[in-house]
């Protein structure tokens, strides 16, 4: 059964992840030029091509792979939605925002670039996130499943996603933990995280051409491991160090903003983080096997992350 | 002068006021208030702000129907466009860019709700007009690769090679010519909504290159007649609007009842207080 296979004991999943990776640099790579104006792309590659864990576009190929779909028709999507990624990034660090000067242990980009060019930065990435999945993706998949796709990833980053999810984050801070409940967290990580992830998966899954059934049992799978996602960064969060995560630690904490391990404490907040990965994995039921294994690996590695 | 007198038989007003009364409608039906109430206020706030002109929607709906084509297949994009613009603007009256507190006579987006709502205010108008061409353009009169064409062209005018540099220029400078920000700044958005129009209405690519030159004419020339009334300014307004006539030559068999609007457009350009009393 699914279950015996949950360790990823016969599936190398470090070397399958950085693999995936590496072909999605090398696609951002290409699909961001230097081009005039340089600095305004310049700052568009410094971010987009700062080292992340990829974790979004892995997302998306695997599920366009899971549904039968190929690395290459996935790539466009993959890009966009690190792309879309990457600009919340820029704009969350602003001062105007979280106004953070390090992110993946390096300076933010309004700290290199100015804040000017960093606004435009993020809304340049915005838009050729839509430009390169509407162009970029191969002719082979049908325009009306195209088409599906800018829906979906169009609704993960606005007002029904990942711009609520902000909303509401920024309205909650300083709120006294006994007037919020876990209903109010849960909203602002399944729009601020999970949001961006569901959308990851289900593009990959509409450009493979997956089923209806499909696309929704892997926007499931991605929104567990999402709130998963978010739970892990939390208790991270009061248990590293700056060094060691590679962003400012225990900022959660100062800034006052609401934490699972502040609601709940540490160790209700790990079983959580169980519960989540176990019904993560349950979704995925039902799939073949062996190509379920790279999802079942990336829900582990989630929730094992040390940062 | 040939035009002038066609255009007289033709009840402009009418024209407009309906059409532009219309799009506020949709626009307002566009973005209704959901939880979380702010952000979707600090929307509305900048995309139905009064005396807004509409140019670029009017322009693309004008476009569309050159074509035969069926205004309510060019409505949702004529919303989209009017949104981006809007997030544009947004944007660029932020504090760490130009920093006005001012637009169209009201205090800008940020004066009201503060920087952090209005940069999301602009993060969320861009997805929401392609999410709005998406769910809003019926299906059953456009093919859904033209909406992917429509939704690549409206990302690039926006993007770091058209408004987003022209913006940039505009702050920083650079190895540029003065007219590259102006064009790309103000050029831009006049010919995505006429391409945009055309895409719609089913033109040809020879077509959509004379709207492309067409519209970017009228963008320019709205902002050089609106910047001051320096002769140099006279004499590129003039030029501008003699370019923009030119590329409508080759849709004269279209005939003048459809020709109409779009020719107005640069006449409304060059004298702003020509058609309607705003």
């Amino acid at each position: 059964t699914q279950e015996t296979k949950s360790e990823p004991s016969s599936f190398d999943f470090m070397s399958y992840i950085i693999r995936k990776a590496e072909s999605v640099n090398k696609a951002l790579d290409a699909s961001v030029p230097l081009r005039e104006p340089l600095k305004i792309h310049e700052a568009m590659r410094y971010s987009l091509l700062a080292g992340g864990k990829r974790v979004r576009p892995v997302l998306c190929i695997a599920a366009c792979e899971l549904v039968g779909g190929e690395e290459s028709t996935a790539m466009p999507a993959a890009c966009a939605v690190e792309m879309i990624h990457t600009m919340s990034l820029i704009h969350d660090d602003l001062p105007c925002m979280d106004n953070d000067d390090l992110r993946r242990g390096k300076p933010t980009n309004h700290k290199v670039f100015g804040e000017d060019v960093a606004v435009l930065a993020g809304d340049a990435l915005l838009s050729f996130a839509f430009e390169h999945l509407a162009s970029a993706t191969s002719s082979d998949v049908s325009p009306v499943r195209v088409v599906r796709a800018v829906g979906e990833l169009a609704k993960a980053i606005g007002t029904e996603g990942l711009v609520a999810g902000q909303v509401v984050d920024i309205s909650s801070e300083g709120l006294n933990l006994n007037d919020v409940g876990l209903e109010h967290l849960e909203y602002i990580h399944l729009h601020k995280t999970a949001a961006l992830l569901e959308a990851s998966a289900v593009l990959g899954a509409i450009v493979g051409g997956g089923s209806d059934d499909e696309i929704e049992r892997l926007r499931k799978f991605a929104r567990c491991i999402g709130l998963l996602f978010q739970v892990v960064d939390d208790i991270l969060d009061v248990t590293k160090s700056s060094k060691e995560l590679g962003k400012t630690a225990g900022k959660d904490l100062i800034a006052d903003k609401l934490t699972y391990p502040k609601l709940m404490g540490l160790e209700k907040s790990r079983e959580f983080a169980e519960k989540l990965n176990k019904e993560a994995r349950d979704q995925l039921l039902g799939f073949d096997s062996d190509k379920v294994a790279p999802l079942l690996a990336l829900a582990n590695y989630i929730a094992n992350r040390q940062n | 002068a040939i035009r002038s007198s066609s255009a007289s038989n033709f009840d402009l007003k009418t024209y407009w006021t309906t059409l532009i009364t219309e799009i506020n409608q949709k626009l307002d039906e566009a973005i209704p208030v959901k939880s979380p109430t702010g952000i979707y206020e600090a929307m509305r706030y900048s995309v139905l702000a009064q005396g807004a002109k509409r140019a670029p929607p009017v322009m693309c709906v004008a476009a569309c129907e050159l074509f035969g084509g069926d205004r309510t297949a060019a409505f949702p994009t004529a919303c989209a466009l009017e949104m981006v613009h809007a997030a544009s603007l947004i944007h660029d009256d932020l504090p760490c860019m130009d920093d006005d507190p001012v637009r169209r006579g009201k205090p800008s987006n940020h004066t009201v709700y503060g920087a952090n709502m209005a940069l999301l205010a602009g993060d969320a108008l861009f997805p929401l007009a392609f999410q709005h061409i998406v769910s809003h353009t019926p299906p059953e009169i456009v093919p859904r690769a033209t909406i992917l064409r429509v939704i690549t062209e409206i990302a690039r005018t926006v993007g770091s090679t058209g408004m987003a540099a022209g913006q940039y220029v505009d702050l920083e400078g650079g190895p540029f010519p003065p007219s590259f920000a102006h064009e790309k700044k103000f050029g831009s958005m006049g010919e995505c909504s006429a391409v945009c129009g055309g895409l719609l209405g089913g033109a040809s690519d020879d077509e959509l290159h004379s709207l492309r030159s067409y519209g970017r004419a009228v963008g320019m020339l709205y902002q050089v007649v609106d910047a001051d009334g320096s002769e140099s300014a006279l004499e590129m307004a003039q030029e501008l609007s003699l370019k923009a006539k030119k590329e409508l030559q080759v849709f004269d068999k279209y005939g003048d009842a459809l020709l109409v609007p779009l020719y107005t457009f640069v006449d409304y350009a060059a004298h702003p207080h020509f058609l309607l009393p705003l």
